[in-house]
């Protein structure tokens, strides 16, 4: 398919039309990824066989509450494509190479490698550097394989960075769930104690908020945009494309590898504050890194859609306002309230019914660069869905998705994420002080 | 033939990581290098791991208490240390408690005494579980104890107990030393 040029500048590919999701089962690739989803889930089952004989209520818990801990993760990371939705089937698929095939394979080449390194190196140097060796090297590599799987069986799915940061984030996921499950099940054995679930709660804390709330998903993220950008950027030369590709995955190493680093293990110092500075001193570049990419791959993605419905300058299927409001998250979520607001939870539907639509239809835009005036039978039953629902703002008299002209200056969104990032880090301060620094 | 390619490549790089790396490893003599040294797990108590012993897990809950587990190939060899007042006789009906208390547990032999090759005298016995098998041993030095649990497979029980045992003997205390 013939890239258009602005697709270029905005790292877009749109998928074509014709792709379909049974086309996959033809591909030898499919077939391979199936077998090895299979087999890998199938010795997880055996790994967890004999901790569910010996602690059946501590595995359980342990199970149930990574998977609900995951949960927001997922809902976050799934909602990032607002525009260009991707199949939720690919989406699960992603997140068990994570949890399934990537560390079922790390486990034994992380001992592997460490092992190695203690006998070519020394124990010592392996004992203190080996995690910050042994895991990005082996971890990453296997988590980036889970998204070149993904390109080999739904190679049209991936046709923007965001694409890549989303199916990324999905593995690194999967892979932190179950890594975390196996970690508080070390901590049951390591406690003696029996099938209590108190081990399981403290890791669940430690692992899940106090040292990883952002790690494996945040790391295979930035791996994902490298891999993307090298895919959708055909335009570039292909030492170019290599560059990017190994920038993004010599990014997802570097910040696995500084968080593994015995730089900074116990803190800053001894004192509640001072574990808490290092601890976000050898976090925070990555989540930097990563929301940046995820703030500019976003908004890339959007833009590049958005400019087909502006193109139509049709205020019918979208205002000039609905436009400057569909480019923008918080502001799409502005305009739901505004539309409860002023209409009742009808309105909230009806604006979002509107900018599903309007998604829609740019997408589909993208796919026929044509646009209306061919005719094109699947952008005219789009058009008319969002025609209807025009019709239905008219009727609850909102005719316009936009946000409150008397919104808050500074977005709810950022004001929620403060007020979240404070309780979060007065709860880990909390932990740390009831812990004696421990 | 390109996606076959993409596909074989994607799991030759699996195999290679699950299967060949640990077979490298296994196939690399251990011991040519550094040797193994002594680890501290709590104020003055400190042991020598088996060469190529991995810490999976480390604990500090302040001077007098902490905790280590090494993984050696599949076994997990954990060694606690806590306050404890009694003498080795109850740390270790303490420590065959827990282990009886966990589902499917039982300790199979009479317990016989351990002595370290720095002195401290202690009491263990072997134990099994539905597949798996194990050892501990109870320590006792002034004011705290010393736990050791070794878990393994039935299968690699008595190869796994050779190299550490002889890191259970290098367990010292220094005030006895």
């Amino acid at each position: 398919m013939k890239m258009p040029s602005d697709a270029r500048r905005f790292s877009v590919r749109p998928t074509p039309r014709q792709a379909r999701a049974l086309q996959s089962v033809h591909l030898p690739a499919f077939w391979i990824l199936c077998l090895l989803l299979a087999l890998s889930a199938w010795r997880l089952g055996l790994m967890l066989q004999s901790p569910l004989e010996r602690f059946p209520t501590a595995t359980l818990t342990a199970i149930v509450l990574f998977a609900v801990w995951a949960v927001p993760f997922w809902l976050f990371i799934s909602s990032m494509d607002f525009l260009e939705r991707e199949p939720p089937l690919l989406l699960a698929t992603a997140f068990a190479w994570g949890a399934v095939v990537a560390t079922m394979a790390a486990m034994p080449g992380n001992r592997a490698l460490l092992g190695l390194t203690a006998k070519v190196v020394g124990p010592e140097f392996a004992m203190v550097w080996g995690p910050a060796i042994a895991s990005p090297a082996i971890e990453e590599l296997l988590k980036a394989l889970g998204l070149v799987m993904i390109v080999l069986v739904a190679r049209w799915q991936i046709n923007s960075v965001l694409d890549g940061m989303v199916y990324g984030a999905l593995i690194g996921l999967g892979f932190q769930v179950v890594e975390n499950v196996f970690y508080a099940l070390n901590a049951v054995e390591m406690a003696n104690t029996g099938d209590k679930v108190g081990p399981v709660v403290a890791t669940f804390f430690l692992r899940g908020f106090l040292a990883g709330l952002w790690s494996h998903t945040l790391f295979s993220a930035v791996a994902g945009a490298g891999i993307a950008w090298f895919l959708v950027r055909k335009d570039q030369p292909l030492v170019v494309r290599c560059s990017g590709l190994l920038l993004g995955l010599g990014l997802a190493w570097g910040t696995h590898f500084i968080w593994n680093s015995p730089l900074l293990m116990d803190g800053y110092g001894v004192t509640g504050a001072e574990l808490l500075v290092g601890l976000l001193l050898k976090g925070l570049p990555a989540l930097v890194l990563g929301m940046g990419l995820l703030w500019v791959a976003r908004h890339r993605e959007a833009n590049y859609y958005i400019d087909r419905l502006e193109a139509l300058r049709d205020p019918e299927i979208a205002t000039k306002g609905e436009l400057y409001t569909l480019r923008h998250g918080h502001l799409r979520a502005e305009a739901r309230r505004y539309g409860k607001f002023r209409a009742g939870p009808a309105g909230r539907k009806a604006v979002k019914a509107l900018q599903l639509a309007q998604a829609h239809l740019a997408v589909e835009l993208s796919r026929a660069p044509a646009g209306l005036v061919t005719g094109d039978p699947v952008l005219l039953h789009i058009r008319d869905d969002v025609l209807e629902i025009r019709n239905q703002l008219m009727r609850l008299a909102h005719p316009e998705a936009v946000a409150s002209p008397l919104r808050p200056a500074i977005p709810r969104i950022l004001v929620m994420g403060v007020l979240t990032a404070i309780v979060l880090f007065g709860l880990i301060w909390y932990a740390i002080t009831s812990m004696h620094g421990a | 033939m390109r996606n076959l390619l993409g596909g074989a490549a994607v799991l030759a790089v699996i195999l290679g990581i699950a299967f060949v790396l640990p077979a490298i490893d296994r196939a690399v003599p251990a011991g040519r290098g550094v040797p193994a040294l002594r680890h501290t797990i709590a104020d003055g108590i400190s042991v020598v791991p088996p060469t190529g012993a991995l810490i999976a897990k480390r604990t500090r809950a302040g001077p007098a208490s902490g905790s280590i587990m090494f993984l050696i190939g599949p076994a997990r060899y954990v060694i606690s240390v806590e306050p404890f007042d009694g003498d080795a006789a109850k740390a270790s009906q303490r420590l065959r408690t827990k282990i009886q208390n966990m589902r499917g547990y039982q300790v199979t032999g009479p317990e016989s005494p351990v002595v370290t090759d720095s002195g401290l005298s202690g009491l263990g016995s072997d134990f099994t579980a539905p597949g798996r098998s194990g050892r501990y041993v109870a320590f006792v030095v002034p004011g705290r104890a010393v736990e050791v649990t070794v878990n393994v497979s039935e299968t690699d029980f008595e190869q796994a107990c050779l190299p550490i045992d002889a890191s259970i003997a290098s367990i010292s205390w220094n005030g006895r030393k």
